[in-house]
């Protein structure tokens, strides 16, 4: 299977492969890169100074979030993972309400409730995740069904790992997406290991792309690194799946410069050359190259942005450690639509008896 | 008003809610074109079409999750798992997704999706055909689970699971689907969730069940009146959240109680209206609590009629309550 | 340890007395099996009785120069042993055992004020009930009756009369008690009542002047809550009571009850006088529930029927007041310049003058008093 590429790990690139994109757009993308990767800098070093309690980094994935959700408008549908915080920088989400879910402040949407990195905000159409990785899937395929019958023009994507390919819960909803022909990009950041795992001991098919032909649809293989590539390519399935021809599965080929998570540490099993070997093809890196050549962004420019995003995050991260933590009560709340007699009552028992 | 059994009065009411919910989708296996295997769906494909009776691939998982994004982009899908046995491949969606998307988002989305199951023995099904397990779902917050006894309060039970916010179980009694008839009315009309039901008023005893069991409770209670043993019987309908009240009021007049359930004993709901009752009404209590059970153990082929509580079993618990 | 009590041995010789001529231990004194304890003389001799046992002595029985039987205790030890004697001292009481009792049983007991370790089960196990509790038939059938009280008897305190005794006790010391008295003109009453006979024995329930009367009572106590309050010792509150449960004060065989009738404001007097009637047959077969004593906010007691002009009735604590009815009897008043015989009753009003005073009482007995002999008022709280 052919990998899509448009850029070079060296910053050269095919312009017969380049998308139809505005300098703005561009620029825009590169900004939003840039942001997603000192947000992972920052945030994992606010857990090691115990400021948050939980960090998943997606550094070296920038490409694949920023290009696999640039494609989407405003009322598409993600179901995004852990390591997408930059598709909810696409879609809208504001970085503090970011940093708030992180810090499981007050001002979080999902009232604090849940472990950092698990993304949801309503107001953009991206829908809160749990920790199980491919439980989702089945989800996204109901909610572009329903956007299907509703004859809605909206496209869902979700985002996962190459981990979660293992799972029955990817092979069933596949099969039903196959099936019901529904309007869904599967888009599978392939980062070469699921916590300690290599991606050859995961499956022993030739890669992840392939699987779409048992279900029927379309498999596209992408340089994940290439956020032109990832763009180009979802754009392509977004297209696709707006126009009826149903779902596409495309694995963006990346690699995870961190751990798995601020618990992991991956010198356990990965030799540093290899390390060495993906930080040549480092996303950010590449994408400036290709920028600065086609004369859109100068050193100088680079460098303000950059002091810029820093000032952001350091602005950002002040705000929401000022905001206090959700009220007790919130414990016990949506549970249901309305609380039942035996959830008060517990809530009444730690109002009075404190913890 | 029409005389129907339970599985008509399924079919009834999942056709009128269709008529009224535009939104309402049904899915799951076998559903469509064939009508259901218990027949419940019958019909609707034909008067509703395949995009809104959705016959799916064979994946509860799946289906479970499919539904969940369908509840959350703004439809109202049942989806139906065949049995409760194969609810299995289902759970993680179901206790992982379903029960904790509303309280997860901070209250943004709401998975209200009505699952609709098929549970219980008596139908010659042996392991895999007839489980009980509604201590598993009981035991999840953020479920509701019901389980009505008579084509009555399916309907009603089925409408209120239907236009709730929350997830809902249904659990359908299977061995009495087609045994019990009776007059049903056509108009709408709702069973509340979380109120039990007094079966019969009684003085000396207070017998809770749920399903298919207060038919049986009901026949051990005419037993028990032949020995002037006057039985007070209460079916739960609601297992979560569930009507503690109307249980300690019983146990307040009565001070005996006996749980039957056909589900093992073990962990199963009885223990916990036990642990209720003896927190709440302890002063009440005359005799110790009495549960009358399927065994603790997989649920037999051959010997199914043992397994299941008798009404003369029933009884007597009964009488050992009473004559403590 | 054992109280070995020593009688003075038969020493022989068909002695029958002895006087004690000397003491060789005194009192505490540690002795030891055959040490001399006293010296005692005879007809016949003077001996020396040696210990039977090692121990203390812990009491001296006779002085020196007393004559005492043969076989009457002079001394009593403390014996390291417990041994098998001629006489063993009177036994420790065994430790208690673990009172049988179901929770119901438990709580029953509490209410009536019976300590439960007391009361002899006559259930499997030796298990208390709740018959055994209120001492009426036990479930095995042995109806015994108990022997009428004759002079000399100890008749302990149990049940309910125990539980009577505990609480009349705390309602005197408890509140600041004073009774008001008052007459009332039951004659338009008596009336009222032959009126609505008819319709009581339809509804087979017995029409008595109770239902009437608490028919008076409540708009009374509506209009003057602190008549039906509680004081809250503990923070200097007084809680006026939202509910109208009358306690009717009952007498049965095992004494006096007070089972309640519930919001009687919500009833009318054919519902008061069949609960009434309910109430009371359960009181005097024993069987009232724990629900029906319970949480009363105004009592009414008559004794009317057996004796006494008025009485000062003792406050039902923690209620606050309490309404007396007595004997009705034709009695010559004045009215309008004449002399008419009518229907008369008194009424005693106790209450709690720490809650509330004699002007307010008599304001409450007015109203009550003004709506009895008005019965039109009383026609009008049916309706």
């Amino acid at each position: 299977m052919e990998m899509l590429q448009v850029i070079r790990a060296d910053g050269g690139y095919d312009s017969k492969m380049e998308p139809n994109l505005r300098d703005e757009d561009l620029q825009k993308m590169y900004r939003q890169m840039l942001v997603i990767r000192r947000f992972n800098e920052r945030m994992l070093l606010l857990q090691r100074q115990g400021r948050i309690a939980f960090f998943i980094e997606s550094t070296g994935q920038e490409a694949c979030q920023i290009g696999g959700a640039f494609p989407l408008t405003q009322s598409d549908w993600v179901y995004p993972g852990y390591r997408d915080p930059g598709m909810c920088l696409v879609k809208g989400v504001p970085l503090k309400a970011l940093v708030d879910q992180l810090m499981a402040n007050a001002d979080d949407p999902n009232k604090g409730r849940q472990m950092g990195v698990h993304w949801g905000f309503r107001e953009w159409n991206i829908v809160s995740m749990s920790s199980l990785v491919a439980s989702r899937l089945a989800e996204a395929v109901g909610t572009a069904y329903a956007a299907k019958i509703k004859k809605d023009n909206i496209v869902c994507l979700t985002s996962f790992g190459d981990g979660a390919t293992s799972q029955g819960e990817f092979h069933t909803a596949m099969n039903f997406a196959g099936v019901f022909k529904v309007p869904l990009v599967f888009f599978c950041e392939n980062n070469q290991y699921a916590i300690s795992m290599p991606v050859r001991r995961q499956t022993a098919s030739e890669n992840i792309a392939v699987k779409a032909e048992a279900y029927g649809f379309e498999g596209v293989l992408v340089d994940g690194n290439d956020v032109l590539a990832v763009y180009k390519a979802t754009k392509a399935a977004v297209d696709k799946a707006r126009s009826g021809g149903g779902s596409t599965l495309i694995e963006a080929v990346t690699y995870r410069l961190g751990g798995h998570s601020s618990s992991d540490d991956p010198t356990k099993y990965r030799t540093p050359e290899e390390l060495e070997l993906w930080k040549t093809r480092d996303p950010i890196k590449r994408f400036r190259a290709y920028l600065t050549t086609k004369g859109l962004l100068t050193q100088q420019e680079d460098r303000k942005l950059q002091d810029e995003v820093d000032l952001e995050l350091v602005r950002v991260i002040k705000e929401s450690e000022k905001i206090p933590p959700p009220a007790h009560l919130s414990m016990f709340t949506d549970v249901y639509a309305e609380m039942p007699w035996h959830i008060r009552e517990e809530a009444d028992e730690l109002t009075r008896e404190g913890p | 008003m029409a005389v129907l059994n339970i599985v008509q009065t399924v079919n009834q009411t999942l056709r009128d809610e269709m008529r009224r919910n535009g939104n309402m989708v049904i899915l799951g296996e076998d559903v469509g074109r064939n009508g259901g295997v218990f027949r419940a769906t019958e019909g609707l494909f034909d008067e509703f079409g395949g995009e809104r009776v959705v016959d799916t691939p064979l994946a509860e998982d799946a289906i479970v999750g499919m539904a969940i994004g369908m509840a959350l982009y703004g439809l109202q899908p049942v989806a139906e798992i065949q049995f409760m046995d194969f609810i299995y491949p289902a759970f993680n969606e179901i206790v992982s997704e379903l029960a904790k998307l509303r309280y997860r988002s901070g209250g943004h989305y709401p998975a209200h999706v009505v699952i609709r199951t098929p549970y219980g023995g008596g139908v010659k099904g042996g392991h895999y055909h007839s489980q009980s397990t509604e201590a598993y779902f009981i035991h999840t917050p953020g479920l509701v689970v019901l389980a009505p006894s008579t084509p009555a309060d399916t309907k009603g039970l089925l409408l209120a699971a239907m236009r709730s916010p929350d997830p809902v179980i249904f659990l359908e009694p299977k061995r009495i689907y087609r045994t019990l008839r009776e007059e049903v009315p056509a108009e709408d009309y709702l069973v509340p969730i979380g109120k039990a039901r007094v079966v019969q008023e009684g003085r000396d005893v207070t017998l809770v069940s749920w399903g298919a069991m207060v038919q049986t409770c009901t026949e051990a209670a005419a037993l028990a009146a032949k020995e002037k043993l006057s039985v007070e019987l209460i079916d739960m309908r609601s297992l979560l959240p569930f009507d503690i009240e109307t249980v300690l009021q019983s146990v307040r007049k009565t001070g005996r109680l006996v749980i039957a359930h056909e589900a093992t004993k073990i962990a199963g709901f009885g223990a916990e209206i036990s642990a209720q009752v003896s927190e709440r009404a302890i002063d009440s209590l005359r005799a110790p609590i009495v549960r009358v059970t399927g065994y603790d153990t997989p649920f037999p082929y051959g010997l199914e009629n043992m397994y299941i509580p008798s009404p003369e079993r029933i009884l007597r618990a009964v009488r050992k309550a009473s004559s403590y | 340890m054992v109280q070995y009590e020593f009688k003075l041995p038969d020493i022989g010789e068909g002695v029958a007395e002895g006087e004690i001529l000397k003491w060789l231990v005194r009192e505490g004194q540690v002795v030891k099996e055959d040490q001399s304890l006293v010296e005692v003389m005879t007809d016949k001799v003077n001996v020396q009785i040696p210990s039977p046992r090692d121990g203390t002595v812990t009491r001296i029985l006779a002085k020196e120069g007393e004559v005492v039987k043969v076989g009457s205790t002079i001394l009593v030890i403390d014996a390291e042993e417990s041994v098998t004697s001629t006489t063993p001292g009177p036994q420790p009481s065994p430790a208690p055992d673990r009172v049988l009792a179901t929770p119901a049983t438990r709580r029953l007991a509490r209410e009536m004020g019976v300590d439960i370790a007391q009361v002899k089960g006559t259930g499997p196990n030796g298990r208390v009930t709740e018959d055994d509790l209120r001492g009426g038939p036990s479930l095995a059938g042995q109806a015994t009756e108990p022997a009428p009280p004759t002079p000399g008897d100890r008749i302990a305190l149990r049940g309910v009369k125990k539980a009577m005794a505990e609480k009349m006790s705390k309602s005197i010391h408890t509140t600041a008690q004073v009774t008001l008295v008052d007459e009332v003109d039951m004659t338009e009453l008596v009336l009222l009542r032959e009126a609505f006979r008819g319709s009581a024995d339809k509804r087979g329930v017995k029409l008595t002047f109770l239902p009437l009367i608490i028919k008076a009572v409540v708009p009374a106590l509506k209009e003057f809550p602190y008549v039906n309050s509680t004081l809250d010792e503990g923070s200097g509150e007084v809680v006026l009571r939202k509910q109208y449960n009358l306690g009717i004060a009952t007498d049965t065989p095992a004494g006096l009850m007070v089972p309640v009738l519930k919001d009687a404001d919500k009833k009318d007097i054919f519902q008061l006088s069949a609960e009434i009637e309910k109430l009371a047959g359960a009181a005097r077969a024993g069987e009232l529930g724990l629900q029906e004593v319970q949480g009363s906010t105004f009592t009414i007691t008559n004794l009317g029927s057996i004796g006494g002009l008025f009485a000062t009735p003792i406050v039902n604590y923690p209620e606050v007041a309490i309404l007396g009815t007595h004997r009705i009897s034709k009695r010559p008043v004045v009215r309008d310049g004449r002399i008419e015989v009518r229907d008369m009753m008194y009424l005693s009003l106790s209450f709690d003058h720490r809650v509330m005073d004699g002007a307010y009482g008599a304001r409450f007995l007015n109203r009550v008093i003004d709506i009895i002999q008005d019965p039109k008022k009383i026609l009008s709280e049916i309706l």
